[in-house]
């Protein structure tokens, strides 16, 4: 008998007819995994397409050098030829700084961004409220006594547009409220509301002091190449390279890059949440399978009769891997229709952060992946139960019985194993598409090797960990059944019913429920670890820009004030580069690591980076010359005496931190030449230290004798330890003495990092609750396998007297202990797993939550009831005798 | 006991109307051993549903003890139908995850308790150990032979001492020995209890046993005769 695709295709497409509620679930579990996927690729796609489309109204301009210092005479030069040559500059500066309401004095934390209002920005807009008519120029609002704030500035500070702010010694009318800067994204991280002004009235202010840190950017805007036409690529591409050796200090980045930091993390936030939507498919694939198993199992005499018409195995598997095929393709397509849904609410997610939104673009790269994917694993994944066919024989529409053999136990067993060659091929053969898939998904074979390796042992150990548990409440019914009510006796027994849910499909829930509850746990862990910090003695008070001429004048303050304990901690800091190292230029050093504040390599002449190091360091000198600064215990050589740092201008020494000694191989000895502005020094090491990180020294690596730096601009910073409930009236005393210095009380700081990690664990959270999706899905279609069976109960708990309220409550207890089980199994190993990285890669206590886990259990078996009842709702409605009818 | 009023049940399957019962009547007294005869599609098991109130009639009524079933709501019924009727199947119909005591016990806990578990335990193995399965009590249903199966079913229809007691083809999954068993069981439970029994058969054999024969055809009742019933190898025994 030959059976043609097409009469293969009948039969599979007719079965899937007349089984559509069963099937329903199963397409929708594929739909899950391929909508996590497209929507996460979708989204990350136009993001990317955003980036490019809008790249010069991104960076504001063709080219962007960002640098923490100003323009030497030689560079202002430089960049003056420059504008003569026809490329307009500008300049952007931002910086953190505290304003107030000058009624209140009550200080708040600022990102402050001063333009130049007649150029600013090249390209793109800023939108205001009220808005500026077309044509007119943030010149028209941005005068010397004016500024723009955010509303989230004029909720905290009790004002509105037409009032005054104080910013540093100034006061300024608030004119307008700004809603968008096109160079939100690639401008500094904002730490509080936006206060814009124009850069005269930053300079009026006092904020800019010599030495201050302030972020400067220059954007240029380089001739059109044409009329209405931005300037060529190659022309872009020039003029970076001009302005990389006019502006060695700075980070030079042209418009086609936006901002590297940007690209860089799109890339690695869609490669992990791409492989956390392979996790949604995965368990997609195996609800597939598990419901092909069944549905074989029921189709067991139909092989059996096409297999006695002559039918062979490859052909009878044809239908059913039609059949599968059908599944996964209109899984998929749903996926992907449910995947814009997903691409559409990543904004939602992650509006605090983006300050963007990417408009809506079908992409269809990012289908075609889903797509693929979702079929790919799909297959994969019911490779084994298809294959089991052939082991089925004809005999069985006679005889169910299966004949005993009298081997002995290692023969049947080796016999087994040799039988089922195919199926531990099968086996293998997912494992290794799978890490093809994870491959091509994150673009990494390492990553797609570790992932895939990772999972199938994270699910073989859920598996045996649901499979003790249910075995373990068997051993528990067993021996207290007459005693249990006989509603949760009849609820337990029912989880053993034959066919129902195994041990790998409470592995698959528990899977869903261990991704999102490891994730809690880790995210609320971190952000409790940021709320401590708070130890006596220790600073939770920063003050941010101190001039040299305020600094006795801050001493004296802090003196004054009852609420401030122990010694306040202020130290000088010079702002420095490395020039060499035992006179190696830092242009030719090789670092085993680089750091994010060493800016980008300059490229060689074939556009290779080049690895230069250490551009923005921190020197200072202790507070006595004979010791190392407060919190830094020496490791290694031996600190200079008094004499020794008298007489250090003739024999310059330096200590330098343990991790920049890592990162040169340096050593006692060794040689390091520094700059700062204008002026070099080249100091012997004498000692390498370790700070605590918990003092204020901690900011600066790099510890000179004081005459050493004697002269060159300095800034101060100070830690101060307060008691918590006065740090308000603290920082209202410093702003009212001192409104251009900054006091960042450690908590508010904290509350930021805070809310940053709660926006990127919610994407993460969000993606991972697929996961459970797809697993409460799968348990539904479980239970719609096993409808008939459980008719048949129904109708004789009926005959035998039970009303529908106590069949209902059998059941429900049957599916919410299915639930507890899988989320039992799923918290445990989310505890273990949270436990190990908070301990080893967060390096901080892990605390078991007792009360978030009693309600994820609640949760998971809520979820459970509502699915097992949303797939078995008519069940209750049958009419006794239609079904005894039918025996 | 039992009144059967015009009864009728038509089933609609796609556009086809099917009669099954086309008017019945009929009266059945306490302690009346009756069995249902007739062809297969005559409809003695559609019959015997609607006594047992599985269905509800297309048109007319059936009455219990006094209670007329058929506009009950479904709740109520099923607990009229718990303490009034033990239903034997002819495919046992066990609940495969409780054991033999559990199923015979579970018509106890559904309707009835105020004796307490205790008592219920001890009625339930009493039963199990009159069909002969005390060794087999804590066995699942797919660990017991058919006719052990069916023993279980037997034991759990009496267990609430019903009035009624309605059995369809009890032995008709069984072979002769088993069958025979069975149906002796079922007698000596029935004269034990005193129930009025109900026997739907298409075996004349069968039937024999009965003290009166209500014959189906076609949706009808063409004889309604009483008789003398054979005495069984246990009732001569007895």
């Amino acid at each position: 008998m030959a059976l043609s695709y097409g009469t293969a295709a009948r039969i599979a497409a007719r079965e899937l007819r007349s089984s559509r509620g069963k099937f329903a679930f199963v397409v929708l579990s594929v739909a899950i995994g391929v909508a996590a996927l497209t929507g996460v690729r979708g989204f990350s796609s136009s993001f990317r397409s955003m980036l490019t489309l809008q790249a010069r109204s991104i960076m504001a301009g063709d080219l962007s050098a960002r640098t923490t210092q100003q323009a030497t005479p030689e560079e202002q030069a430089g960049l003056d030829k420059i504008a003569a040559e026809g490329t307009e500059a500008t300049q952007v500066i931002e910086l953190t700084s505290m304003a107030s309401s000058p009624v209140t004095f009550d200080p708040l934390l600022v990102s402050v961004k001063a333009v130049d209002p007649a150029k600013y920005p090249f390209y793109g807009k800023v939108d205001l409220d009220p808005a500026l008519a077309p044509g007119e120029t943030l010149a028209k609002v941005l005068g010397p006594n004016t500024v723009v704030v955010a509303d989230d500035l004029l909720i905290r500070l009790h004002l509105k547009v037409g009032d005054q702010i104080k910013l540093g010694n100034s006061i300024f009318h608030i004119v307008a409220t700004v809603i968008n800067e096109p160079d939100r994204l690639t401008g500094s991280f904002a730490a509080g509301p936006r206060v814009l002004l124009s850069l005269n009235a930053l300079e009026q202010s006092g904020l800019l002091g010599n030495g201050s840190r302030a972020s400067r950017r220059y954007l240029f805007r380089m001739p059109l190449s044409k009329p209405g036409e931005a300037s060529s690529d190659a022309a872009v591409v020039a003029m970076k390279a001009r302005l990389e050796a006019l502006l060695p200090e700075a980070q030079v980045t042209d418009y086609r890059e936006a901002n590297p930091n940007v690209t860089s993390g799109l890339d690695n936030a869609t490669s992990l949440l791409s492989l956390m939507s392979l996790i949604a498919l995965v368990l997609g694939a195996v609800g597939v399978a598990m419901a092909m198993r069944a549905h074989l199992q029921q189709r067991l005499d139909t092989i059996a009769i096409m297999k006695s018409l002559g039918a062979r195995s490859g052909q009878v598997m044809r239908i059913y891997l039609i059949q599968t095929l059908l599944l996964a393709i209109i899984g998929g397509v749903l996926g992907v229709l449910l995947g814009f849904g997903v691409q559409l609410s990543f904004p939602f997610f992650l509006a605090k952060l983006l300050h963007i939104t990417p408009g809506f673009r079908v992409d269809m790269s990012s289908i075609a992946v889903g797509l693929a994917t979702g079929l790919v694993t799909t297959l994969l994944f019911t490779l084994p139960p298809l294959l089991d066919i052939r082991g089925v024989r004809p005999i069985l529409i006679l005889r169910r019985a299966v004949e005993d053999s009298d081997d002995p136990f290692a023969a049947r067993l080796l016999k087994k194993l040799h039988g089922n060659l195919v199926q531990i091929g099968a086996i293998v053969l997912i494992l290794v598409g799978l890490i093809f898939l994870a491959a091509a998904i994150s673009g990494s074979a390492r990553v797609g090797i570790f992932f895939s390796l990772f999972l199938a042992i994270i699910l073989l150990i859920l598996l045996g960990l649901s499979a003790l548990t249910l075995y373990l409440l068997g051993l528990f019914l067993r021996g207290t059944r007459l005693h249990l009510p006989s509603v949760l006796r009849h609820g337990l027994a029912n989880l053993y019913r034959p066919g129902n849910p195994s041990a790998a499909l409470l592995a698959a829930l528990g899977l869903g429920v261990m991704l999102v509850m490891g994730v809690y746990f880790i995210q609320e862990s971190a952000v409790k670890t940021l709320q401590i910090t708070t130890a006596a003695k220790l600073p939770n008070m920063f003050l941010v820009d101190i001039s040299p001429n305020e600094v006795a004048g801050v001493r004296t303050l802090l003196a004054a004030q009852p609420s401030v304990q122990g010694t306040p901690e202020l130290i000088p800091v010079v702002g420095s580069r490395l020039i060499a190292f035992n006179g190696t230029p830092a242009a030719e050093l090789k670092s085993r690591f680089r750091m994010p504040d060493d800016g980008p390599p300059s490229r060689d002449n074939n556009g290779r980076p080049r690895g230069v190091m250490m551009r923005n360091l921190n020197l200072t000198w202790g507070p006595t010359e004979d010791a190392p600064p407060p919190g830094d215990k020496i490791i290694e050589g031996k600190w200079w005496t008094a004499a020794e740092a008298a007489n250090s201008s003739a024999h310059p020494l330096v200590a330098i931190g343990k991790f920049q000694a890592l990162r040169l191989g340096a050593h006692p000895g060794d040689t390091l030449t520094l700059a700062a502005q204008d002026s070099q020094i080249t100091a012997t090491i004498a000692a390498v230290y370790e700070a605590d990180s918990q003092h204020a020294y901690s900011r600066a690596e790099f510890v000179l004798p004081e005459p050493d730096l004697r002269g060159l601009p300095t800034i101060w910073y100070g830690g101060v330890h307060c008691d918590p409930s006065a740090t308000a009236a603290l920082q209202r005393a410093f702003y009212v003495a001192y409104p251009t210095i900054t006091v960042i009380s450690v908590a508010a700081t904290l509350e930021v990092v805070r809310q940053v990690i709660l926006q990127i664990t919610y994407v993460i959270q969000f993606l991972a609750a697929f996961s459970i999706f797809a697993g409460v899905v799968i348990l539904a279609s479980a239970i719609a396998g096993t409808r008939y069976r459980r008719i048949r109960e129904v109708v004789v708990l009926k005959t035998l007297g039970a009303t529908r309220p106590r069949i209902a409550a059998i059941f429900s207890i049957e599916f919410a202990v299915l639930g507890l089980v899988a989320a039992a199994v799923g918290i445990a190993f989310a505890n273990l797993g949270a436990s190990l990285f908070i301990h080893f890669v967060l390096k901080i206590d892990y605390h078991f939550q007792p009360g978030l886990t009693l309600l994820a259990l609640a949760i998971t078996a809520g979820f459970t009831v509502a699915a097992g009842w949303a797939a078995s709702f008519r069940v209750l409605g049958q009419k006794p005798l239609e079904v005894l009818r039918e025996e | 006991m039992i009144v059967v009023d015009g009864l009728r049940k038509s089933l609609r399957t796609g556009s086809t109307t099917v009669d099954i019962l086309k008017g019945i009547d009929f009266h059945i007294a306490r302690g009346e051993f009756v069995a249902i005869m007739g062809a297969s599609g005559s409809g003695k098991s559609t019959l015997l549903g609607l006594l047992a109130g599985l269905d509800n009639p297309s048109e007319g009524t059936v009455s219990l003890n006094g209670t007329a079933i058929s506009d009950l709501p479904e709740d109520k019924l099923a607990q009229l139908r718990g303490r009034t009727i033990g239903f034997v199947f002819q495919s046992y119909q066990l609940i495969p995850t409780l054991t033999a005591l559990e199923n015979v016990l579970l018509p106890y806990e559904l309707n009835d308790e105020t004796g307490g578990r205790k008592a219920g335990l001890d009625r339930a193995r009493q039963l199990l150990t009159s069909v002969g399965l005390e060794a087999r009590m804590d066995h699942y249903p797919v660990q017991l032979s058919g006719g052990e199966q069916q023993r279980v079913a037997l034991a759990r229809a009496f267990i609430l001492h019903p009035p009624i007691v309605l059995a369809d083809e009890p032995t008709g999954n069984l072979d002769s020995t088993n069958g025979q068993h069975i149906l002796d069981l079922l007698l000596q439970l029935n004269r034990a209890e005193g129930t009025t029994l109900v026997l739907v058969t298409h075996d004349p054999a069968l039937a024999q046993h009965a003290t009166r024969i209500i014959t189906l055809r076609d949706g009808l009742v063409v004889s309604d005769e009483n008789q003398t019933p054979r005495v069984s190898e246990f009732q001569a025994g007895a």
